[in-house]
């Protein structure tokens, strides 16, 4: 039942550009779908392992640079570029996540804030690498076997593809045993140390994946926008992630990319001015905390708790 | 590289008083961490509507500096009663990543419903001051510098005053050192957390009032000047407020010296590398000693 909803909701998002001849509507679901990976990404760290991290605004910036330069620079190509894109900033979670992850979780907050923070300042200002404000524009399609990605159709199936691999990737992580202590660790980190498991390298290796799903996000993104400049690393995107996570309720791998994916289209009913929307996320936000701090999937989860409760009696 | 004295000392006092309104800032955010243990993302924005206070007010009072620096620091006061009883007063225990997000949603609405009302213009604040100054030998300094050096250093004094030798403050640091034993002996914990925040709010209120002669005011002000203070909290040792002071001082003079000597892009950095560098040494900060400590 539940793989048929699974293969009937892969098999909408495979054909839909097919039903609409809209590009933007087709570049709504890309930026959606590429929010919902990126969201999900953030849901490993900060819903299974418990690290709140701010970090992957950072790895979002730097894995859109990776690719860009790349591509424009060092005279690789897109799919090169992707796996830089990937790999730096797993290095660079890896290198500041040493040393901050044995801090307690206050500090931990704030050195990831502040590495976002950092990572945009040296976008804006090492020009000579990533030439300051103007930015990197004019990004080439990506071509494979002498085809050319050009419109954004041909976009969303590399959007797509990676999605379904990310997702795929962070559900089965997710799953197994790995993924399973990584809860635990959020859950009761005494415990878990109790049990002889050392909780520094699943940290770690949380960390390190999500910034490597985050950063080739960003990189298939910048392609997608054909320009990257420090804009991309707007606290903006941070927050939608957030939102995505916490609406959707953390922790939970549904929730999570159900809620992204719906809020594909928030942006469409949310088409004010850009300041009034960011009062609105901010409202959510606030909402959310107060009301579910459970997101969706911890409210369901109550309401189906309280089922089974009223049945027994 | 020929270092003038003259130059250098100006700098030096342009730091100093850059990073008294720092403190200020820094030591509000210490102050909330060690009684309630979370961290306010939204404090950035009480420094903002102290700005806009006095913006609003200066003219009203026909430019006159001190009714409306008292006008802001209540209205922040204000801002920060109504933060803890709608908001922070609902949090539990240990909340702390519920804390941050349910604050980062209010800083969002804050920042950007001012943004949509009043634009992201930055506005000149003019006080019956003007651009006067004083002249010391060979530096010159405004008035309004000097006034917000000197209302930080007030503040300071009167917050010591009021940590150590009020039952107000005396409950506050008890809270901050050992919760259940502060419970035990009758403080209300509700009753501290409110007058911390309101406290902080108004400290914040203030160095938002007193920047706003010296800077542009604009509702991303603090947002930008909120994210460095919580580096220079995590320097001084989180919850530490002598801590926080002492290192906004000195970082307040590094940056003015760095931004006087080298390029501006270092001076932007510089509380950010160094915040990262000390925790590389020294993950719980530099004057953390055992427990955490207030005052």
């Amino acid at each position: 039942m539940r793989l048929a909803a699974l293969l009937v909701a892969i098999a909408a998002f495979a054909v839909f550009p097919l039903l609409t001849g809209s590009n933007y509507f087709i570049g709504v679901t890309i930026s959606g779908l590429i929010y919902t990976i990126a969201a999900a990404a953030l849901n490993l760290v900060y819903g299974y392992a418990g690290l709140l991290s701010f970090a992957q605004l950072g790895f979002w910036g730097i894995g859109g640079y990776a690719a860009a330069l790349t591509v424009m620079r060092f005279g690789g190509n897109f799919w090169e570029g992707l796996v830089f894109a990937g790999l730096v900033p797993a290095a660079v979670a890896i290198l500041i996540g040493l040393p901050t992850l044995r801090t307690r979780r206050h500090a931990f907050v704030i050195v990831t804030l502040s590495f976002a923070l950092l990572s945009a300042l040296v976008a804006r200002d090492w020009v000579s690498l990533t030439n300051g404000p103007l930015g990197i524009p004019g990004l080439p399609p990506p071509t494979a076997f002498g085809f050319a990605f050009r419109t954004p159709t041909h976009f969303y199936y590399i959007t797509f593809v990676y999605g379904l691999l990310a997702l795929g990737f962070l559900y089965l992580l997710g799953g197994s045993r790995i993924g399973q202590i990584m809860k635990a660790i959020k859950q009761n980190e005494l415990l878990l140390q109790s049990q002889g498991v050392s909780p520094l390298p699943y940290k770690l290796a949380a960390f390190a994946v999500s910034a490597a799903v985050t950063g080739i996000a960003g990189g298939i993104f910048v392609f997608y926008l054909k320009i990257v400049d420090p804009t991309f690393l707007d606290f903006y995107y941070m927050q939608t992630f957030l939102i995505v996570v916490i609406i959707g309720g953390a922790g939970s791998f549904w929730g999570v990319v159900g809620i992204g994916l719906v809020m594909v289209a928030l942006p469409e009913a949310l088409r004010f001015s850009g300041d009034l929307r960011m009062v609105i996320y901010g409202a959510i936000l606030v909402v959310a905390m107060l009301v579910m701090p459970g997101g969706v999937a911890g409210w369901l989860n109550d309401r189906r708790i309280a089922a089974l409760r009223a049945s027994l009696k | 590289m020929l270092v003038d004295s003259t130059y250098l000392l100006q700098l030096t006092l342009n730091g100093v008083i850059l990073g008294l309104l720092y403190a200020l800032i820094a030591v509000g955010l210490a102050l909330i961490f060690g009684v309630l243990e979370i961290i306010n993302f939204a404090h950035g924005e009480f420094l903002m509507l102290g700005a806009f206070a006095m913006a609003f007010v200066l003219p009203v009072f026909g430019l006159a500096y001190w009714p409306a620096i008292l006008v802001a620091v209540i209205l922040a006061g204000i801002a920060g009663f109504v933060l803890y009883e709608l908001f922070l007063s609902r949090l539990g225990q240990g909340e702390f990543e519920r804390s941050i997000l349910i604050t980062i949603g209010i800083s969002m609405i804050l920042l950007y419903g001012m943004q949509y009302l009043f634009s992201a213009t930055p506005r000149l604040v003019d006080t019956s001051y003007g651009f006067a100054g004083v002249e010391l030998g060979t530096i010159r300094i405004t008035w309004t510098r000097i006034l917000g050096g000197g209302e930080a250093l007030a503040a300071f004094a009167v917050l010591y005053l009021l940590l150590n030798f009020t039952q107000f403050g005396r409950a506050m640091r008890a809270i901050a050192q050992n919760r259940e034993a502060a419970l035990m002996v009758g403080i209300r914990p509700k009753h501290v957390a409110r007058n911390a925040v309101i406290l902080a709010a108004a400290l914040c209120g203030l160095a938002g009032a007193a920047l706003a002669p010296i800077q542009n005011v604009q509702p991303a002000m603090g947002q930008a000047i909120i994210f460095k203070a919580f580096a220079l909290v995590i320097i001084g040792g989180l919850g530490n407020m002598l801590g926080a002071v002492v290192v906004a001082l000195l970082l307040g003079m590094a940056e003015s010296w760095i931004g006087g000597f080298f390029d501006i892009v270092w001076q932007e950095a510089a509380t950010f590398s160094i915040m990262i560098l000390v925790l590389l040494l020294r993950p719980d900060g530099v004057l953390q000693r055992g427990r955490m400590r207030v005052g």
